[in-house]
């Protein structure tokens, strides 16, 4: 890490190129550092203006900084904050020039006026130079202890500097002590907040090695000092209140009383003009309540107003960090904003992102009393210019429609969009239509007559031409043209790019067959000759399915391409229902934006092994946490949820009809948290495979419609330890010593590859399937991951080199093992976890 | 917390850099942050919330400058932004405007207001009343002061005393030769009128502004005629809540200046001051439309500065439109704005003209929106009445004064 570098933006050629200008400075500088004249601070104001400009614009004007440093005896205090400024930038850089400004910053530190000793005091603590920490220590204490609030504020401050700076110096000193003596007795509540996020910082980065320190952390929720900030809450300014807030959201009430307390004297909070006070003290209502059924309702309909004010007075950043909670909030209990939909709609001025949530909103909030007037809205929408917009509102109308809610009048209007002739109109209908009909067959009939009348010319898009070839197949004794239309596709089989395409038209022309014979045995013929022929391995293969099967015998043929279905009630959630819980649970944090749970993302991965590098090809191997306890804990996690991926099955999606279900099984969470921890536990996750989510498909997709052929999902006979750890030290001299022994070429499904756009997402997906990631590295299109896993039983350990390449989708695997004989297991276990990546 | 504070002009350059914690970010974040608003094709259409490789970014654009902040833990993503959202508000209230050169020109006041406004990634103050005292705004009086006293430093010598007084965006000991408070209703009026011309959605979004030129401590009780109507308010902290609670009376001491002393929104209106309706009847190749402007509803003062904007959807190849009334600008992205500005007492008023489709289109299938401002002086269509403002601890008479204006928010006609 380089200084300001130049070397990622080459300077513009107005720009100056540097070198001589900053020659020129520094002679000018050292001719004026002894000057007494009057009018000296005026030119050495324009001079430090000028170095701090090329330091802003990405010059390394360091060269001049003993010059700057003689330069800063000055009663100026603009002059003082530049020099401040300067020398923060480069002492890190320059930590033997560094020491020159001890000098000046100590004596400021004595100054007589408090901002200037308060500026200063901030300056030496910013330093970041590890070898000057002693000269902290004397000024840091005499500045907790100064009259005046200013300096104290930020001395509060300056010993979290120190302590990430040194821990042993500022534990040493016996700063946390005398912080917490702040914290509780200090006049200014500024100061009082600095030093209760200094503390928090403190102890619980010291809590996991000494017991006082976590005694310390757990001292800062009792009851004594949540109630002591509680009844200074007013005198903090907003931010302050949001950090105390947070804190009090951490706090257990003993009893309802208690509870009641507290919300009354945080009621006017939700007045606040500031939507980070209101969203915190939200989040302090929402968990206090949620052992208490009815009063947590009550919450819902107190924080409605304030939060919908939120989302239509501020601007659009903040709508869409507002929006985020409240689709959380929506998820759980659809019915609160159910009677406020018109605050969803639309304007058209609004940025894309902010719409889009809106548009999820509607969707999550229609019932049977407002799903009239919300698709009516929705439609103005699909006539808009803006054709994300349409397209996406359209989308909103098909997942309305499969919420069960008036389906009879949304159909026409689906059916509507079709006649609108517009190509993204009709595109995105299409795909509707067909999902509509896997779930509600009855309205066949209806779609059926306006679906034929599309000409497939209109039809470009790659989905919704799937979509139409389906629709052909499954409705072909209902469609009097199909056949014809179908046999018409196979003919200009060459020019269709898609392979998804083909591969439906290749099943709907077999089901044509299968129910019109005559009619359709040329279409056959040719579609399966260009498709044996064709250069893509799945379409290629799945012709040579169908051929054979049609050889074999017709009727077996039959049953396996065209078997009678069953309508599907529910399409599968991205997000089961626990992970929604464990994302209320992070309620007011980044988790809700990225609708994650916080453990999926957060900076212990980015500082660990998956330290994904900017350079293509310089792979990181993380260094940091170098015991298993991190990997540990997050396979952990991870195995939870995989779990919870399974019971996802028989309760999700019981959000859209039955809002109160939905949040139930949270009231008690304190007894069914602890039952079902158990339950984690009885589980031992020895077979990972066979916990993976089962997909949702609809029974055409046991040919693998979309995916590639199936991996077989019979468990493969090796186990591994799903809590295996390595050091990644320990990794790369493992890898260094032992020999390739199987080196393979495979491919990776491309929707896992669209994945890939988030690094953590593979990963993670191994993860669940006991294969840890050490570390990994690239850019588009080429990746590299190194993988590591152990032998459930004895302690064989697999090392795995993938790299991966988006746009051909192919993988080359390199594995390396001390257990020669289950190199083969392992690589097809391997291979099964990797296809499975991204069809789930 | 925050770790780095990023300024970028509207080009990606970097106009100014803020690291905050011991982690150093590194400037390389902006290069892959602009690549991500060059891959999106605007800047604006970018997600405020991003994650990078390395770091969460939050991102809020004003004016073409683009606040970027980082952090690579977890914390309440509103905080970040509207943290972001005060320090542009706070920096175009100094600079008077937000711009590149602006910044630029200023970046010495930039860095000094972000130093006093976050320490280590937690906010400090972003008061602007507050912020003043500390740093100086680069105004017309303060250069023509350094020149007359000599004195060029843009900093007061003192802290600023409110810090240490219970009434933390005043100071305590102020004076002004003039005594005098004012008090505005500014409300915007948001609608939506679907394509049937019913209306959909109506409310008002009001701010009660108050600027306060008045001596020593004032305490000022604020009462309405008709609190009833506000559906929900937000308030300046300055505003005491227990009276509120009670009597709905505003009981607070102000800061000195202009300040916003609460907002309220007035939800469900029944109807809007006038009409907007837009047609059109396409016919082999042309479409032609007319647009009618009117008083529906009449507020009883007049309504000035119309304008109506929609853009022509892209298929349009030409148009030709005329008012009766007022003048048309068609700009080169296709945006029509339709200046009328007062409403005209005798006539109606309206446009007309034809729009030429793409060859191959025979009528037009995709139908733009109107944005319709105006402006009412005199009048809060909210019904909102004051009823007094009371000064419980005068040190003379004030002047006391009140204004109201409606002003058309985001009033949208569909067609």
């Amino acid at each position: 890490m380089a200084p300001p570098a130049q070397s990622h933006r080459s300077p513009s050629p107005s720009q100056p190129s540097g070198k001589g200008e900053v020659s020129d400075l520094k002679t000018q500088l050292r001719q004026l550092a002894g000057s007494r004249a009057p009018g000296t601070d005026d030119t050495k104001r324009e001079l430090f203006k000028k170095v701090i400009s090329y330091m802003t614009i990405g010059i390394d004007v360091s060269s001049v900084f003993s010059e700057m440093v003689m330069c800063s005896a000055t009663s100026d205090i603009v002059l003082k904050k530049m020099c401040y400024l300067y020398v923060g930038n480069y002492a890190k850089h320059n930590p033997d020039l560094a020491l020159l400004t001890i000098n000046f910053l100590q004596r400021d530190c004595k100054d007589e006026d408090p901002m200037i000793r308060g500026l200063a005091l901030r300056s030496s603590c910013s330093l970041g130079v590890a070898n000057l920490v002693e000269y902290l220590v004397g000024p840091l204490g005499n500045g907790l202890k100064d009259g005046n609030s200013y300096v104290r504020m930020v001395a509060a401050v300056g010993v979290l500097k120190l302590y990430h700076l040194s821990a042993s110096t500022c534990l040493d000193a016996d700063f946390p002590p005398l912080l917490k003596q702040l914290m509780l007795k200090d006049k200014d509540a500024q100061v009082v907040a600095n030093c209760l996020t200094s503390l928090q910082e403190i102890w619980s980065l010291e809590a996991s090695t000494s017991e006082e320190a976590a005694r310390e952390r757990e001292m800062l929720l009792s009851k004594p000092v949540v109630y002591y900030f509680l009844n200074r809450m007013k005198e903090f300014s907003e931010w302050a209140q949001c950090i105390v807030l947070e804190l009090v959201s951490k706090y257990v009430p003993v009893d309802s009383e208690e509870i009641f307390d507290i919300m009354n004297l945080l009621e006017d909070r939700l007045l606040h003009a500031n939507g980070a006070v209101v969203l915190a003290t939200i989040k302090v209502f929402l968990h206090m309540t949620l052992s208490m059924t009815d009063v947590h309702q009550q919450v819902y309909e107190r924080i409605k107003a304030p939060l919908l004010t939120l989302v239509s007075s501020g601007s659009p950043e903040q709508s869409y960090a507002v929006l985020s909670h409240l689709h959380l909030l929506v998820m759980r209990a659809p019915y609160i904003f159910s009677s406020d939909y018109k605050h969803f709609y639309c304007q058209y001025n609004e940025p894309f992102y902010v719409k889009k949530l809106k548009l999820d909103m509607l969707t999550a909030v229609a019932n049977e009393s407002n799903t009239y007037e919300i698709v009516t809205e929705l439609c103005e929408y699909v006539a808009n210019v803006d054709i994300p917009m349409a397209r996406e509102s359209i989308r909103a109308v098909g997942k309305i429609a499969l919420q069960q809610y008036d389906v009879n009048a949304i159909v026409d209007r689906l059916l509507q969009f079709l006649e609108m002739e517009k190509e993204h109109v009709t595109a995105e209908t299409l795909v509707l239509v067909k999902d509509l009909l896997r779930k509600y067959p009855q309205w066949s009939h209806d779609c059926i007559a306006v679906v034929g009348n599309i000409s497939s010319k209109n039809v470009q898009e790659p989905k919704a031409k799937a979509a139409l070839i389906w629709m052909l197949g499954e409705y072909a004794q209902d469609m009097q043209d199909s056949p014809y239309i179908l046999e018409g596709l196979v003919e200009n089989w060459d020019e269709e790019n898609s392979a998804e395409v083909r591969l439906h038209l290749l099943t709907a022309v077999m089901k044509c067959f299968l129910r019109r014979a005559p009619e359709t045995q040329k279409a056959l013929g040719d579609a399966l000759a260009a498709g044996v022929a064709d250069f893509n391995q799945d379409v290629h293969d799945r012709a040579l399915l169908y051929y054979r099967l049609l050889k074999y015998d017709v009727s077996v043929a039959e049953r396996i391409v065209n078997p009678p279905k069953q309508a599907v009630s529910v399409f599968a959630d991205t997000q089961s229902s626990e992970m929604k819980d464990r994302i209320f649970d992070e309620f007011n944090s980044l988790s809700v934006v990225y609708q994650k749970p916080s453990y999926m993302f957060t900076d212990k991965e980015h500082r660990g092994p998956f330290a994904f590098s900017e350079e293509l090809g310089t792979l990181s191997i993380g260094t940091e946490p170098s015991d298993g306890a991190v990997a540990a804990q997050r396979v952990e996690a991870n195995d939870k949820d995989l779990l919870l991926g399974t019971s996802e099955k028989e309760e999700s999606h019981g959000y859209g009809n039955n809002g109160s279900a939905y949040s139930a099984p949270s009231y008690d969470a304190s007894t069914t948290a602890g039952a079902s921890q158990g339950h984690f536990d009885l589980v031992s996750i020895d077979q990972p495979s066979t916990l993976h989510p089962p997909s949702g498909f609809a029974i055409d997709d046991l040919l693998g419609l979309g995916m590639p052929a199936a991996p077989s999902s019979a468990p493969p006979a090796l186990l591994l330890n799903a809590k295996a750890a390595i050091d990644p030290s320990a990794f790369q001299q493992k890898w260094r010593q032992l020999p390739v022994s199987l080196s393979q070429e495979t491919s990776i499904d491309p929707q896992g590859v669209a994945g890939m756009t988030n690094p953590q997402a593979l990963p993670q997906h191994m993860q669940g399937h006991s294969i840890n990631c050490i570390a990994s590295g690239g850019q588009a299109p080429n990746f590299k991951f190194f993988f590591f896993a152990q032998k459930a039983e004895g302690s064989f350990a697999y090392l795995v080199e993938c790299v991966i390449n988006s746009s051909s989708c192919k993988v080359q695997l390199k594995i390396k093992t001390d257990d020669q004989a289950t190199s083969q297991a392992f690589s097809e276990l391997f291979q099964s976890a990797l296809s499975k990546f991204g069809s789930a | 917390m925050l770790q780095c504070i990023f300024l970028l002009s509207d080009s990606g350059e970097v106009l100014l850099e803020k690291q905050l914690t011991g982690h150093r970010v590194d400037r390389a974040i902006c290069d892959w942050f602009w690549n991500q608003i060059l891959t999106q094709g605007d800047s604006l259409k970018l997600v405020p919330v991003i994650s990078s490789p390395t770091h969460y970014l939050f991102q809020v654009v004003r004016e073409g400058i683009t606040f970027l902040a980082c952090t690579q833990i977890e914390m309440p993503p509103l905080m970040a932004i509207e943290f972001l959202c005060r320090v542009a508000d706070v920096l175009s209230n100094y600079l008077d405007g937000l711009n590149e050169d602006l910044i630029k020109d200023n970046f010495v006041i930039v860095y000094e207001l972000l130093d006093e406004m976050i320490d280590n990634g937690f906010p400090l103050t972003t008061e602007p009343n507050i912020l003043r005292e500390m740093i100086a705004p680069p105004n017309i009086v303060s250069k023509v002061l350094s020149v007359v006293t000599g004195n060029t430093s843009n900093v007061s010598n003192t802290l600023p005393g409110a810090t240490a007084s219970c009434v933390p965006w005043r100071k305590t000991d102020l004076k002004h030769a003039t005594n005098e408070v004012y008090v505005d209703l500014v409300e915007e009026m948001d609608a939506t009128i679907n394509r049937d011309g019913n209306l959909v959605k109506c409310e008002i979004y009001g701010e009660v502004q108050v600027n306060s030129n008045l001596s020593g401590l004032p305490d000022l009780t604020l009462s309405f005629a008709n609190p009833s109507v506000f559906n929900d308010v937000r308030f300046h902290p300055c505003v005491r809540l227990r009276p509120w609670e009670l009597n709905q009376i505003l009981s607070f001491v102000p800061p000195d200046g202009q300040f916003k002393l609460m907002s309220y929104r007035v939800k469900k209106l029944k109807s809007t001051p006038i009409y907007v309706k837009p047609q059109f009847t396409s016919d082999s190749g042309t479409c032609r439309i007319s647009v009618l402007v009117g008083i529906r509803n009449d507020p009883g003062k007049s309504i000035d500065n119309i304008t109506v904007e929609f853009r022509l959807p892209p298929c349009v190849t030409s148009s030709d439109l005329s008012p009766n009334y007022g003048s048309v600008n068609v700009l080169a992205d296709k945006t029509c704005s339709w200046t009328i500005g007062r409403m005209p007492k005798d006539k109606a008023p309206s446009m007309s003209g034809t729009l030429v489709l793409e060859t191959g289109m025979e009528r037009l299938h995709v139908f733009p929106t109107f944005q319709v401002a105006f402006r009412i002086m005199g009048v809060a269509l909210s019904g909102l009445k004051i009823d007094k403002l009371d000064l419980k601890n005068p040190l003379s008479r004030p002047h006391k004064g009140f204004r109201a204006l409606t002003r058309g928010g985001e009033f949208q006609v569909r067609s």
